[in-house]
């Protein structure tokens, strides 16, 4: 294990961001984090690269706390929307400060991509649109080869062609150089494929962690006359309720029904339905359940 | 309102294994031949090397694929034998279920649904001119 995390929690003033968060990260995989915006992703993100101090419980990197380790600091890199380059130096010239500050730092690689992407060397950083950095940011973090790699909403910005190559070249690298990499973000739908792992939150606290491949079968959605689908539903943990139609019920819950119960439900006239990986993330970090039509219905 | 296409929600490495029988009944893949491995799964499928291994061990479970130690996965010699049997358990007599079920419904006699077979086989619409 990589990271490993006991009872964590961290405070702002009076705000909890992470509340009491237990959970450990593979050595070798790729982890998304996943969570609706305020979640805590970005604060628990950059405990683990040393950026921030825990307020309570427990945290591991390398077996080391993060906060002012010099371990965790040589074999991390951070790649976020605000990295803090310096100024004066061209983009040319920020990556050839990669490759005197990272070991493992693979100039090739960041010379191909700053090609492909067309970038020119003598531009300044500040001076790139808020797409243009997040691929030159990219390019840090790739070529880096960092130990355990972090990269928090790396695709703010980028355009549709260039957030399906980023991802493209994140797993084309990693297959040639495997290393832990975490990856927030809130579209799930563009990183389920290349996830070993997901780690869901909600309200500063863990949702759920599980292997992305069984993220699918997690849950199911049932679609029915109301007072029928209430029957079914019983006693079970809801993650979600919509009333459509005239008193018919779409809901989603955990996908722990049997064969034999799924076949009684269809016969009964149920609607048995797969949910998506990325509806499911929806429902299991909306707060409370709730969706958008809450607001509109007074009755 | 929420409405799901029916196969999308369908797990990547039960899609991956599902492909992986196409090609070995397409003959694409000889009796103890290596199969891909993993990484060059999740190479041409842009997938997690992980989720790939998934799909792989699907056949190994089923013994169409076994296993040589460090040298990666083969095809079982009665591979392609084996994928008929269980699909036409799986998928053609469940098909054939429905087919007969939507004809009951339609009042479409025997002879017609034969014919309507028959027609398929070689190749005609199914709308009659």
């Amino acid at each position: 294990m990589v990271v490993e995390c006991q009872g964590l929690s961290k405070h702002f003033g009076r705000t909890v961001a992470l509340n009491n968060l237990t959970f450990s990260i593979k050595k070798n995989a790729i982890t998304g984090l996943v969570g609706a915006n305020g979640a805590g992703k970005t604060t628990l993100l950059k405990i683990l690269a040393g950026y921030l101090r825990k307020t309570a419980g427990e945290v591991r990197v390398f077996g080391e706390r993060p906060f002012n380790s010099l371990k965790v600091a040589a074999n991390t890199i951070f790649i976020d929307d605000n990295l803090a380059l310096p100024a004066t130096l061209s983009i040319a010239e920020i990556l050839e400060a990669g490759r005197l500050f990272y070991p493992g730092w693979d100039h090739g690689l960041a010379r191909r991509l700053f090609d492909y992407f067309s970038f020119n060397p003598r531009q300044l950083h500040k001076n790139l649109s808020k797409g243009k950095r997040s691929t030159f940011n990219m390019i840090l973090g790739l070529s880096a080869r960092s130990v355990l790699t972090i990269f928090d909403e790396p695709t703010v910005g980028m355009d549709a062609a260039v957030r399906k190559d980023f991802y493209r070249a994140l797993l084309q690298d990693y297959l040639q150089h495997p290393r832990t990499i975490i990856i927030s973000s809130h579209l799930l739908k563009e990183i389920e494929d290349i996830l070993e792992e997901i780690l869901l939150l909600r309200e500063g606290q863990k949702r759920l962690q599980l292997s992305a491949s069984a993220l699918r079968e997690y849950a199911l959605g049932l679609r029915g006359e109301e007072a029928l689908v209430k029957r079914f539903i019983a006693g079970r943990e809801v993650y979600r309720r919509e009333h459509f139609g005239k008193n018919s019920l779409f809901v989603v819950l955990r996908n722990s029904f049997s064969a034999a119960e799924r076949h009684k439900a269809r016969a009964a006239g149920l609607e048995i339905m797969a949910v998506s990986a990325e509806d499911l993330c929806v429902y299991l970090t909306s707060k409370g359940g709730r969706g958008i039509d809450d607001v509109f219905n007074r009755n | 309102m929420v409405i799901f296409a029916t196969d999308h929600g369908k797990p990547i490495y039960l899609q991956l294994a599902e492909w992986l029988e196409k090609e070995i009944l397409s003959g694409n893949i000889a009796a103890d031949e290596r199969i891909y491995s993993q990484y060059q799964l999740a190479e041409m499928f842009n997938i997690n090397p992980a989720t790939a291994a998934r799909g792989l061990n699907i056949l190994v479970d089923e013994e169409i694929l076994y296993k040589k130690r460090g040298l990666g996965m083969f095809l079982s010699p009665g591979a392609v034998a084996m994928i008929k049997k269980r699909r036409r358990k799986q998928n053609l007599e469940r098909l054939v279920r429905e087919l007969v079920e939507e004809a009951r419904l339609l009042n479409i006699s025997r002879a017609e649904l034969g014919e309507l077979i028959r027609g398929a086989h070689r190749g005609e619409k199914g709308e009659k001119q």
